[in-house]
């Protein structure tokens, strides 16, 4: 048993008092509200007194409570990221066994999740790994990254593109004020990043000189733009939208906020 | 091509997305499973892989004298999939209490430390650091005029959030001040949005031409 | 709307899609297969970028994490790649990670295979490692911050750090002997003389409002175009080093590395390797099509206004 005074702590917070909750709460339901409200408080509010109270048991990088908890929530981020895929083969499993609408399609997808995960599975319980192998070939599980995985994401953002482009022919119409200065920073940002007076003239060598110096105008403006109106709007919304998550972040600590874990106000 | 049969497969998957600019169809719709499918597996590996093997199992396996509160960490996680499990699916609040709690508090600080603070303090400086009206382009420069542009345009777009519903004749004229800076904005991150996309569109293009059908071809270039 | 069929001015406005599609398409194939070469000019946060990394010494210890996917694969990977090249050649010691959960990991692979075959002298663990993917990135970063190999225990293959010189006790010497800048290994994110991330979503913003806030490292930010105008606040208020902004800001960063290192002008002269520069001949024809558009549907626009006040009039 580890007896630093920081991590004997963490396991009395989060070892003990989850066990001593699970025995209450399966007698008085009442409980499994109220302990899962301790354990957020107790969560949320180490990080933030480490800051404060620079003492070794909080704040020690090796066996400080707050660096201790920053390693384990690694962990448990690695148990989160994955939790839908349950969900996931219930719903496609039930669809491909009842031939719903659309079932083949619940088919390949189980199918994909399926063989990458066994794989992955596979490259870990090994030791083999996911990526490289010793002699630089790919491992099984990488092949599908690179060759399925990678493609098919990458082609599903590239669609944007399009639609982009007919989006703008549509939407971006100087309608009123508002928007026809929305209009005329886009387009002048638009014209600022490329060499487009240069892509225009390469066909008469002649006018080049002042399209490279119109360009560097242009590029300049946008810059201009960037960085005094862009950058003083950003600075309004990063703010505004930071202090409604600090707001969020005191409701969720204190337990005033706890639709999260699927309770009601006031439950 | 060095590996003839995975380019193939990618061209192939790429193309089939493809289909969807013509119309929806069955092609676009598989390959768009297949996405979702593989996805979700790509999560098991890595997170076994990557971050479970590594910083739990090992540790545990290696010196569990001085890494058994690592336990902790395991049983939190494997609580969160306790909420499949009927009649007990409650304890999985355990583990997601503190999984949400601990990452709010870290953004807390986070927000306010390095987003409220600094930007806040770019908005609090002198006026008077220097006017210049020789150009148009020196006066647009001139650290003044910076220093007032950027009070101006963060406080008139925090107005113009904050004083949305209940709006006096004062408050009102700032926010439109306000909106026009946010347009601005947004004029301009549509303009850097078009390059961002395009990249992507440049991307698969030039997959398919220099990966798959130059070398499919023999096309040398 | 007109009654009775349909006017140019009708169908203008109601241009079937998939025409504007073709447009797109060509206008991004065309460049491509006949490459123009258009000049990149140079904005103020790449060049402020590549100042801060050509004012670090020899040995001097950088970070550079992927965080982004495949989905913003052609922007972010020059960026990275020209980070790394960039390091590699001023004989600064690299540490790559990935934390975007949704193939940065494989990004990171690749990427590096391919830099670290440009470089046959630099050793694998003395001069650049791949720690490999981790999950729940702020504590991810907030761990960086105490200990780096407890965020990390291992590399990417599972081999644990203490292995490697770059992060042991013992001097950091390169085959031919040589000791090369520190001698000790590092500890924690702090001793990092810069973290450069690609990135395409949130967690580019963690490193500046974490990692710069909190341990004080500096930071360089390699975002999409589509997150770029969000980071001129941040470069404004001085928590950033540099930007490069989107793949024209990795284009620039690549003219930058052609012009002013001879060893890496030669690689990017020779490579067949897709290069942002190659890319910005397409962005400039797109761009062009994008601004016609807009342009049409304005006219358009305009033109149906006034015979509706017209037909109104009327």
């Amino acid at each position: 048993m580890n007896i630093q005074p920081g991590i004997v702590i963490l396991w009395i917070f989060f070892g003990v008092l989850p066990i001593v909750g699970f025995l209450l709460g399966l007698r008085a339901p009442a409980m499994r509200r109220q302990v899962p409200l301790v354990l957020a408080f107790l969560a949320g509010i180490i990080p933030i007194l480490s800051i404060y109270i620079p003492k070794v048991f909080l704040a020690d990088p090796d066996i400080g409570m707050s660096p201790r908890l920053d390693k384990y929530l690694i962990i448990v981020a690695g148990f989160a990221l994955p939790l839908g895929i349950v969900n996931v083969i219930q719903n496609s499993s039930r669809r491909a066994a009842r031939r719903e609408k659309g079932w083949p399609y619940s088919v390949v997808l189980l199918f994909g999740l399926f063989v990458t995960g066994a794989l992955g599975i596979y490259g870990a319980v090994t030791g083999e790994g996911i990526g490289f192998r010793q002699d630089g070939t790919s491992t099984p599980f990488k092949w599908i990254e690179d060759n399925a995985f990678r493609p098919l994401q990458a082609t599903i953002f590239a669609l944007l593109a399009v639609f982009m482009a007919s989006a703008a022919f549509r939407a971006f119409r100087a309608r009123n004020t508002e928007a026809t200065i929305l209009l005329i920073a886009g387009v002048l940002v638009m014209m600022g990043r490329v060499p487009l007076l240069e892509f225009l003239t390469a066909p008469f060598p002649g006018l080049q000189p002042a399209a490279a110096q119109g360009s560097r105008t242009l590029g300049l403006l946008t810059e201009w733009i960037m960085n005094v109106p862009n950058s003083a709007a950003q600075a309004g919304i990063i703010i505004g939208a930071a202090l409604g998550a600090a707001a969020m972040a005191i409701r969720v600590i204190l337990g005033i906020e706890r639709s999260y874990l699927g309770l009601e106000k006031g439950e | 091509m060095t590996d003839p049969i995975g380019t193939w497969l990618a061209a192939l998957l790429t193309l089939a997305v493809l289909s969807f600019l013509y119309r929806d169809n069955p092609v676009f719709r598989t390959a768009e499973s297949l996405f979702a499918g593989v996805s979700l597996g790509y999560y098991v590996g890595i997170v076994l892989d990557q971050t479970l093997r590594p910083n739990l199992i090992e540790p545990l396996a290696t010196d569990f004298a001085k890494n058994n509160d690592l336990l902790i960490a395991g049983v939190l996680g494997a609580l969160l999939y306790m909420r499949y499990v009927p009649r007990v699916g409650w304890v999985a609040r355990y583990g997601l209490a503190v999984y949400v709690a601990y990452y709010i508090g870290v953004e807390f600080t986070r927000k306010i430390h390095g987003e409220v603070l600094p930007q806040m303090g770019r908005t609090i400086q002198p006026l008077d650091q220097g006017w210049s009206f020789q150009s148009v382009w020196a006066f647009l420069n001139s650290p003044g005029l910076l220093a007032l542009m950027a009070i101006v345009g963060t406080y008139s777009v925090l107005i113009y959030f904050f004083f949305s519903r209940e709006q006096g004749p004062v408050t009102q004229r700032v926010s439109r001040v306000g909106i026009w800076f946010l347009m601005v904005s947004f004029g301009a991150a549509f303009g850097f949005t078009v390059m961002g996309r395009v990249a992507l569109l440049i991307g698969r293009i030039n997959f398919l031409i220099y990966d798959w059908i130059y070398p499919t071809f023999g096309v040398v270039t | 709307m007109a009654r009775g069929s349909p006017t140019f001015l009708d169908r203008l406005l109601h241009v079937d899609r998939r025409l504007i599609f073709l447009f797109v398409a060509l206008s991004v194939t065309v460049p491509i297969l006949v490459p123009l070469g258009l000049p990149v000019s140079t904005t103020a946060p790449t060049q402020a970028a590549y100042d801060y990394i050509e004012s670090l010494r020899p040995g001097d210890y950088v970070w550079l994490s992927f965080d982004y996917g495949p989905s913003s694969a052609p922007e972010n990977d020059p960026m990275a790649e020209g980070f790394m090249r960039h390091c590699l050649s001023k004989d600064l010691k690299v540490i790559v990670c990935a934390l975007y959960p949704l193939g940065g990991l494989g990004l990171a692979n690749n990427s590096m295979a391919r830099v670290a075959a440009e470089f046959p002298n630099k050793q694998y663990g003395v001069d650049y490692i791949n720690l490999g993917y981790k999950d729940g990135a702020e504590a991810v970063m907030r761990t960086l911050g105490a200990n780096i190999a407890d965020a990390f225990p291992t590399d990417v293959n599972g081999r644990n750090l203490s292995e490697f010189p770059m992060f042991g006790a013992t001097p950091s010497k390169r085959e031919d002997g040589m000791v090369v800048g520190h001698t000790l290994g590092i500890k924690s994110i702090k001793e990092v003389k810069v973290v450069f991330t690609a990135a395409t979503g949130l967690i580019g913003e963690y490193w500046i409002t974490l990692v710069n806030s909190q341990f004080g490292t500096p930071v360089i930010i390699g975002p999409t175009a589509v997150s770029a105008p969000k980071y001129y606040a941040f470069l404004s208020s001085g928590q950033l080093k540099g930007m490069l902004g989107g793949m024209k800001g990795a284009a620039e960063y690549e003219q930058l590395l052609i012009k002013n290192r001879p060893d890496l002008a030669e690689l990017y002269g020779a490579t067949k390797l897709f290069t942002a520069t190659k890319g910005m001949d397409a962005q400039t024809g797109i761009h062009l099509v994008i601004i016609l558009f807009i342009l049409i549907g304005n006219v358009a626009f305009f033109l149906f206004r006034m015979r509706e006040a017209k037909e109104g009039g009327r």
